[in-house]
């Protein structure tokens, strides 16, 4: 039996929370949301051609994987991963590193996790979580957006690395080799959002960032004429989940940023940085209410207030305000030393 | 069914349009019956989210999940039932073989299988048909057997069970 000292601490999203944990474990005490924004992890993306159970992928955060290849480049941080052909390798190579007392983080598809809940086992790939310890044939895993640690049988968990699909893992481990004894946070805190205001203004491909968000709304004005309402309403019932349901932190990660915001305003003495927070959460809360709006359209209780047009008007507004949070804070990182 | 679906409905509707967190998290509060039908989702998981607090300042806070949620996932779980209901009936009319049920009832498509049991897609989609599953060897079975968790006896008879995913869940 192997049992690692490892720190969990529930978060409201996976990935961040793997990454907080890791570093965490290795000595430097970082919060979920300022590991969100070291990494960049905000993004939107509205990708049709990638398919998630036969709908468009929506995206509101950075692809998998993006957070933690973020912090791992800060200087003096060592990560490594690993990919996999071959099952019984990965598994081997995984108990070999807990056996070094690593930490190991996954990504997995949960819809092979047996202590998933029931409603929420979707095939999706890209869910991150952190191995500390083997007893028998059961893994013990530190599941970011779970209460407590949780077990895991080694053949399911072995599914779940090589789960098939968009985002496959392909047996993905990583794990942390060293970190810096003292994080002087206020460059990376600027690096952070520098990527993430390039992704959200400056792309060049019209479905991503506040571009995306004008697209996915032109799209989703023609939903009821290309699809039908029912095939429309599922269509926008999935925009919802992929901003709602668990691992978002709420509003599509725009709570999660604005929490990012105000630590960093906190830690860096910056009032500026303080009402952009603010504004993001106006943003979010504009998410919501485009939510709200949808989960009534798919209830069929839409009112005047609650069409496909007001819902147009809702995502372009969205698009507006986070275009000015994300020109503001452009205008923010170019003014500093 | 229908009533507790008719229940949530009334309830979403309470839900603020242009709330705030604040309210929102109020709703969460005074609205009991919605907090099952949350832990109905979760399995009695408790998640944390980002609120903001009275002096403005983020927090997780635990054992909060905007109720709106539940009336999606509920949706998308009606149109796997619903695709599975109508596998259900193709199978018991001799249309499809049960390899298409249990497909559509772990909702993969035919591509997910492929890649799952290392096959090309069109001898999946061959494998659809009720005369050539029949002949179907089992070593291919068995890959179709041990993907969806059930055992060779029960796919050579065309039983159809419930997906592996809603039964076997450990507490």
């Amino acid at each position: 039996m192997i049992l690692l000292d490892f720190p969990h601490t529930q978060s409201a999203h996976c990935e961040s929370g793997v990454a907080a944990n890791l570093l965490t474990h290795q000595g430097l005490k970082i919060s979920e949301a300022m590991a969100f924004g070291l990494g960049g992890g905000l993004f939107f993306g509205y990708l049709p051609f990638i398919r998630i159970n036969g709908l468009p992928l929506v995206t509101y955060r950075a692809a998998a994987g993006n957070i933690l290849r973020q912090i791992a480049s800060i200087p003096g941080v060592g990560m490594v991963e690993k990919k996999f052909r071959n099952r019984d390798e990965a598994m081997a190579e995984l108990d070999k590193t807990l056996a070094a007392s690593i930490p190991v983080g996954l990504q997995t598809g949960v819809f092979w996790l047996p202590y998933f809940p029931k409603a929420l086992r979707f095939h999706f790939n890209a869910h991150n979580l952190v191995v500390y310890g083997k007893e028998g044939n059961e893994y013990l895993i530190s599941d970011p957006v779970f209460p407590t640690p949780v077990r895991c049988p080694a053949e399911d968990l072995a599914r779940a690395r090589f789960a098939s699909g968009p985002l496959a893992p392909k047996g993905k481990m990583y794990y942390l080799t060293r970190v810096p004894v003292e994080l002087e946070l206020t460059p990376h805190i600027i690096r952070g959002i520098q990527s993430v205001c390039k992704m959200m203004l400056a792309s060049p491909f019209p479905l991503i960032g506040v571009k995306g968000i004008r697209f996915l709304a032109k799209r989703l004005g023609k939903w009821p004429q290309r699809l039908g309402r029912e095939n429309a309403d599922l269509h926008l019932g999935h925009v919802v989940r992929m901003q709602e349901e668990i691992g978002t932190g709420g509003g599509g990660f725009r709570f999660m940023y604005a929490a990012f915001l105000q630590e960093s305003a906190a830690a860096m003495q910056e009032p500026r940085l303080q009402e952009c927070a603010a504004s993001l959460t106006a943003a979010g809360d504009t998410w919501r209410e485009f939510a709200a709006m949808a989960v009534r359209i798919c209830k069929k209780r839409g009112g005047p207030e609650a069409s496909y047009p007001a819902m147009v008007a809702c995502l372009n507004r969205c698009a507006a305000m986070e275009e000015k949070v994300f020109t503001e804070l452009r205008q923010w990182t170019r003014q500093q030393p | 069914m229908q009533r507790r679906v008719e229940e949530e409905g009334r309830v979403s509707m309470q839900c603020p349009t242009s709330g705030s967190t604040e309210t929102s998290s109020l709703t969460a509060d005074r609205e009991a019956p919605v907090y099952s039908s949350y832990q109905k989702i979760t399995d009695g998981l408790k998640i944390v989210s980002y609120v903001i607090n009275d002096r403005g300042k983020y927090e997780l806070t635990p054992d909060f999940l905007w109720q709106p949620v539940t009336v999606v996932n509920h949706q998308a779980w009606e149109e796997i039932a619903k695709k599975t209901t109508i596998s259900r009936n193709k199978v018991a009319a001799g249309r499809v073989s049960c390899l298409h049920y249990y497909m559509t009832a772990n909702q993969m498509d035919i591509g997910l299988v492929a890649q799952y049991t290392g096959q090309p897609r069109w001898k999946v989609c061959l494998h659809l048909v009720p005369f050539v599953f029949a002949r179907v060897s089992a070593d291919t079975l068995r890959k179709y057997a041990e993907l969806y968790k059930i055992s060779l006896d029960d796919l050579c008879k065309g039983r159809l069970l419930a997906p592996f995913t809603m039964t076997n869940n450990q507490e």
